[in-house]
């Protein structure tokens, strides 16, 4: 390797000797690189953090995957398991260096079961793909993270993923049905079954969820699908208070009706997306998308006049219900680029994945999506209330001038200030989009009663700390400092 | 900074606000050619970004990474933050090749001894990337040229090619059209 002379590339960790040519025999010439171009491109994800791998390894089987496990176990070598890199949090930045495992070339789909509504994968699939190779079944794989387009299945089973139809269908976790996993020592686990029940000890599976590389490295998953809905209904509604939007979300949870879809974007997030993309939302405090699903249009009518009833409870003005599929399209279209439309909010600054999801309990809704306006003013940047809040999930992002140190420095008292406010309330650090590295300080004081039982739970299942060491539990207590940053302050 | 890449940093807001999602790889016909994370368009602004900050030391291989693209924009007109992708790989091919690196891997180059001088090529190209040398010779300016190939598909002398390994070379095409019709064949 011929690094830069860059502080980035000198803090790289003195690598194996040798180490691109061992692992060169086990996946083939091709299949490894060291250039530093691409240890630069693979050092990032979408998240503000930047640190240096010392290779980058494609395996092409199963059998690969073990071999390369294997020796970076008795070698001592840190591993760094990769989808499509969207994670928002830092999870796929090699922070102690070592080898990064890009799982995209595992991406066939094994199996399509739609008499046992299950599909078998490979861990390299990629969401959208799953989910036009199962259309033609009258099947769909249900969470629908908004980054579906590139998110692997393994990235998103390692980071509990959830999205717009979460709601009603759940979570990855409940999507779930087995797995076959490699552990730090090379050996290949089956864990889980196929059936839809199972209480046959402990749930192994399910601790691979969520566990972000750091216990195994996941290379199939048997997942559970449903047949794709006859009717789908969706309405937008206005409100002029945030607050009241909030309080229509909980109300509709605790009344029993069953949305598919219930969505909330603030004021911020309508503009921006407004500008970016020009999808003519109405300019108001917040907008809320209602869906209902099902195979009798009776059914659905009836769930949607409830939820309608119930915004117009909380003022909602401007209800706009519709069956047709061109208009939701568009929508949540405009939804799934929200993300990178915050950027285009405001001149000079970015939009950067800070504080970027929670969960809190229903009725907190409301005043959450306050406090997040209220925080980001005393820290001079700008925040946004949005998300999959139909599951208890609230995003934010923080929106800055990058390239100002102080600007960072209130990103850091904004995220801690929000943090402490999501654990008064009892919710939690992440909904979705995982911990990593930016969220890890929050996530260890929400967890300290755990943290030992987490601690031995990753020591039995990876005794040399090879699996993407340097996260969550043993995370650095400041991120800011964890890493380089992505962006150049001064 | 490297001199060179000075011009560059006028970019440097808009790969700020590139929030780096890779909604643009997914559909980049060269990252389907070459399925590594560096061949995707947000690494090809990575790239920029490391250039222009000086985290990156250019190289052979920085060049070949940034230029190689086919200038289809399914990148930026899939991009919500509207980041100018295929203007900002441009100007850094510009820079790059002002430093002395090879940006052609995607360019048509054209065969002298097979040109007939018809001058088809000039008049197809919509980047204006073919123009005579002083002898009358059409040559592709690898900066410019996008790698569209309508001037190898127009060629009447068939002396324009593109190269192997990106999926557009003739052998390549030729390659693909028997595959699929004997995938079809076998359908049937
Ligand atoms: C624009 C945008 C929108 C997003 N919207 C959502 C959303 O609506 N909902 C949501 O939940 N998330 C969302 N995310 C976050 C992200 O897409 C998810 O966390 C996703 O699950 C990550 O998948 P990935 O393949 O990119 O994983 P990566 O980012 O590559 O990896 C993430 C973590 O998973 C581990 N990992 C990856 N593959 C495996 C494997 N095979 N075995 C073991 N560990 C593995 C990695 O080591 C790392 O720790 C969004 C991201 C972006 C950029
Ligand atoms: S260029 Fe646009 S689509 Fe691509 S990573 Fe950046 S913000 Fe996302
Ligand atoms: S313009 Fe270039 S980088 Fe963008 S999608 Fe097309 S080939 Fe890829
Ligand atoms: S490949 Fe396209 S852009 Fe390049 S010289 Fe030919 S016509 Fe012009």
């Amino acid at each position: 390797m011929t690094p830069g002379n860059h502080p980035i590339f000198r803090k790289v960790i003195p690598m194996k000797e040798g180490l691109v040519q061992d692992l060169q025999e086990i996946v083939g010439e091709d299949a490894v690189r060291d250039d530093p171009a691409d240890l630069y491109v693979y050092g990032s994800d979408s998240s503000v953090h930047c640190a240096l791998p010392w290779a980058i390894v494609r395996p092409g089987t199963v059998e690969e995957v073990q071999e390369i496990l294997r020796y970076a176990n008795s070698n001592g070598i840190p591993v760094v398991t990769r989808g499509a890199g969207s994670g928002m949090s830092g999870q796929a930045v090699p922070i102690q260096g070592g080898i990064i495992l890009d799982m995209k070339r595992l991406n066939k789909i094994l199996e399509i079961s739609p008499e046992n509504t299950y599909v078998r994968v490979q861990a390299g699939v990629v969401d959208d793909d799953l989910n036009r190779a199962l259309k033609p079944y009258g099947f769909m794989y249900p969470p629908a993270p908004a980054s579906s387009r590139i998110a692997t299945i393994g990235g998103e089973i390692a980071n509990n993923a959830s999205g717009t139809r979460s709601v009603k269908y759940g979570a990855t976790r409940d999507c779930v049905l087995g797995m076959k996993v490699v552990m730090a020592d090379g050996s290949l686990v089956n864990l889980g079954s196929t059936t839809r029940v199972e209480a046959s000890g402990y749930q192994v599976d399910r601790l691979m969820v969520g566990s972000e590389g750091t216990l195994g490295v996941i290379v199939e998953a048997t997942m559970k699908i449903v047949p794709i809905p006859k009717y789908r209904c969706m309405g937008v509604a206005c409100f002029n208070e945030l607050e009241e939007a909030g309080d229509t979300i909980s109300e509709i949870i605790a009344s029993g009706t069953q949305p598919s879809v219930l969505e909330l974007m603030d004021n911020v997030a309508i503009t921006a997306v407004n500008t970016a993309i020009d999808l003519g939302l109405p300019d108001v405090e917040a907008l809320l998308f209602i869906e209902a699903d099902g195979n009798v249009k009776e059914a659905v009518d009836y769930e949607i006049e409830r939820m309608k009833e119930i915004a117009e409870k909380y003022n909602a003005f401007g209800i706009d219900i519709s069956y047709d599929a061109e208009k939701r399209t568009k929508l949540f279209k405009g939804r799934k680029k929200l993300f990178a439309s915050l950027s285009r909010y405001k001149e000079g600054y970015s939009c950067t994945s800070l504080a970027d999801d929670m969960a809190v309990p229903y009725s907190r809704m409301a005043e959450m999506a306050r406090k997040i306006h209220d925080i980001a003013d005393r820290n001079d940047v700008i925040m946004t209330a949005y998300g999959h809040c139909g599951s208890g999930c609230v995003h934010t992002k923080i929106l800055m001038d990058p390239t100002r140190k102080e600007q960072w420095e209130g990103a850091r008292n904004a995220v801690r200030e929000i943090y402490e406010y999501v654990r008064s309330v009892g919710g939690t650090t992440s909904a979705e989009h995982g911990i990593g590295l930016s969220k890890a300080p929050a996530w260890k004081k929400e967890k300290q009663d755990s943290l030992e039982i987490i601690g031995a739970i990753k020591k039995a299942l990876d005794p040399n700390n090879i699996l993407n060491p340097g996260k969550l539990q043993d995370a650095p207590d400041d991120w800011l400092t964890a890493t380089d940053l992505r962006y150049k302050a001064e | 900074m490297t001199a060179n890449f000075k011009d560059l940093e006028k970019w440097s807001p808009e790969l700020n606000i590139c929030i780096r999602c890779g909604y643009c790889y997914e559909l980049c016909p060269l990252y389907k050619a070459h399925p590594w994370e560096s061949d995707t368009p947000r690494a090809k602004m990575l790239l920029v970004y490391g250039l222009l900050t000086g985290d990156l030391e250019p190289s052979q291989h920085v060049a070949e990474k940034i230029s190689e693209c086919f200038f289809c924009k399914n990148c930026e007109n899939n991009c919500s933050a509207n980041v100018p992708v295929t203007d900002i790989i441009k100007e850094a091919k510009a820079a790059l090749a002002e430093a002395g690196y090879e940006v052609d891997r995607t360019a048509s180059t054209v065969d002298e001894d097979l040109c007939c001088r018809c001058y088809t090529c000039v008049s197809v190209c919509k980047a204006e990337a073919v123009e005579p040398d002083e002898d009358g010779q059409p040559v592709v300016d690898p900066v410019e040229c996008e790698g569209c190939g309508v001037c190898a598909a127009s060629c009447p002398s068939g002396a324009i090619s593109q190269k192997d390994g990106f999926g557009v070379s003739r052998e390549e095409l030729r390659q693909l059209l028997l595959d699929t019709l004997r995938k079809g064949a076998q359908v049937e």
